[in-house]
């Protein structure tokens, strides 16, 4: 008997990030997905809260803070903790990311600690024992 | 095909600047005109569109508009409460630009026509006015097909890419081109080696990705704005230092090349000088772009 893992949502269509999110996380015991795009995003957030959502600005289609903005229409989604993770480190971007709830804003490129570090912080995830 | 033609209106960025040692290049900030027969398309509406706005009313043939905007800092909508057009009831003005809705849009572009800062609003403005829907992933306007992507610039700002007889027209006002790299240049000693080597593969990803909007345009007008010295101080303030703007359009396999949203501290001499330089870089590269500087009342057929 245990609680559930923290869900941990990725959204960047960078392959690299995706790597680079999912090597921070390993030693986590998080159940981590990453989009690679705001509507496939969406898509997913319709139904579901993670325990956090991990933002990237820049995308096709549609960016980040636009998604965030969209998402915040949302009931459900209020409170929904959400880091941005951008190379725009812009103080206008700053600003509307903290005015639509971001918990925090993290300029690209950054080590992996910094990552592993911002979602224990957020989600309380344990390290992944050997049975995991 | 009908004729079509560009024309800029205004080249500068951040500010006008109206002075006598600026007016070969000219002084006005961004505004450019494309039109295609009796479709008029304009992209940004700095003080440039206020000589636009002047020249629109002397002609009774057209009476409708698109104006698209890449975002809204105050020398790309610094135009609009003077541009006659607007005040005109016969007048039809389309608006297209970054916002969540066509009220975002409203609101952002009528926000800079109040108390204490102007002594009227938009509601003066008799013009029809349309604010379309932005949640679109492209759109057309008459002969014109237009498709639009988010760039490196504080906000959220927008590229533009107007398909017009068979040609592709790309405006890139405000964008600070290979941004993510410098950025990496300057942290590197904070990153180890697979750290390294994973946002060296982000470079790759991000340039390419740049590149791909920008690939084989036949006229990219880009930002272009600082020389290296003052891209030095400036890097983060989301405009490109010219070097980058021409390695990008090589890259890209760009046909012709108009440098813009100039810096206002630099006059004609320093435009020419900047050219000349940007001249010499592409002949080392034996690359086959041909570079201008975009100034103000130059007319391009499209």
């Amino acid at each position: 008997m245990g609680n559930a893992r923290p869900t941990v949502i990725g959204v960047d269509n960078s392959p690299s990030m995706k790597k680079l999110l999912e090597r921070s996380t390993e030693n986590l015991d998080i159940d981590l997905t990453v989009f690679a795009s705001a509507a496939e995003a969406w898509s997913y957030l319709q139904s579901n809260i993670p325990d956090l959502l991990i933002l990237n600005i820049i995308m096709p289609i549609k960016d980040g803070l636009s998604l965030l903005n969209e998402i915040r229409q949302l009931p459900n989604h209020r409170q929904t903790q959400v880091i941005i993770v951008s190379s725009k480190d812009y103080a206008q971007d700053r600003i509307l990311a903290k005015e639509l709830g971001a918990l925090e804003f993290i300029a690209k490129p950054m080590p992996m600690s910094t990552i592993t570090d911002v979602v224990v912080k957020y989600t309380h995830a344990d390290l992944k024992n050997d049975n995991n | 095909m009908s004729k079509s033609q560009l024309r800029f209106w205004g080249v500068r960025g951040s500010y006008a600047a109206p002075f006598a040692s600026h007016l070969g290049v000219g002084g006005n900030t961004s505004c450019v005109e494309i039109r295609s027969g009796d479709h008029l398309l304009v992209c940004d509406a700095g003080t440039g569109i206020i000589p636009l706005g002047n020249e629109l009313i002397k002609q009774d043939k057209i009476r409708e508009m698109l104006v698209i905007l890449t975002h809204y800092h105050w020398d790309h909508v610094c135009g609009l409460p003077f541009f006659v057009p607007a005040f005109l009831p016969d007048w039809k003005i389309n608006f297209f630009g970054p916002g969540e809705d066509p009220r975002v849009m409203e609101q952002n572009i009528s926000s800079q026509m109040q108390a204490p800062y102007f002594p009227v609003g938009t509601e003066t403005w008799l013009a029809e006015i349309n604010y379309l829907d932005p949640k679109v992933d492209s759109f057309e306007y008459g002969p014109m097909k237009i498709d639009f992507s988010n760039v490196h610039h504080p906000g959220i700002t927008y590229g533009y890419k107007i398909e017009v007889n068979g040609k592709t027209v790309i405006y890139a006002s405000d964008n600070e081109c290979m941004f993510i790299e410098k950025a990496i240049q300057h942290r590197a000693n904070e990153l180890n080696k697979e750290e390294l080597e994973l946002f060296n593969e982000m470079i790759h990803e991000e340039h390419q990705s740049e590149l791909n909007f920008f690939r084989n345009a036949d006229i990219l007008i880009h930002d272009a704005q600082y020389t290296p010295e003052d891209y030095n101080k400036k890097h983060g303030w989301g405009h490109s230092c010219y070097i980058d703007t021409i390695n990008t359009a090589i890259g890209a396999n760009v046909k012709e090349l108009y440098l813009f949203h100039h810096d206002p501290n630099y006059d004609d001499a320093a435009m020419e000088a900047i050219l000349k330089h940007s001249n010499e870089i592409i002949k080392e590269k034996g690359a086959s772009l041909i570079c201008h500087i975009a100034k103000e009342g130059m007319v391009i057929d499209i």
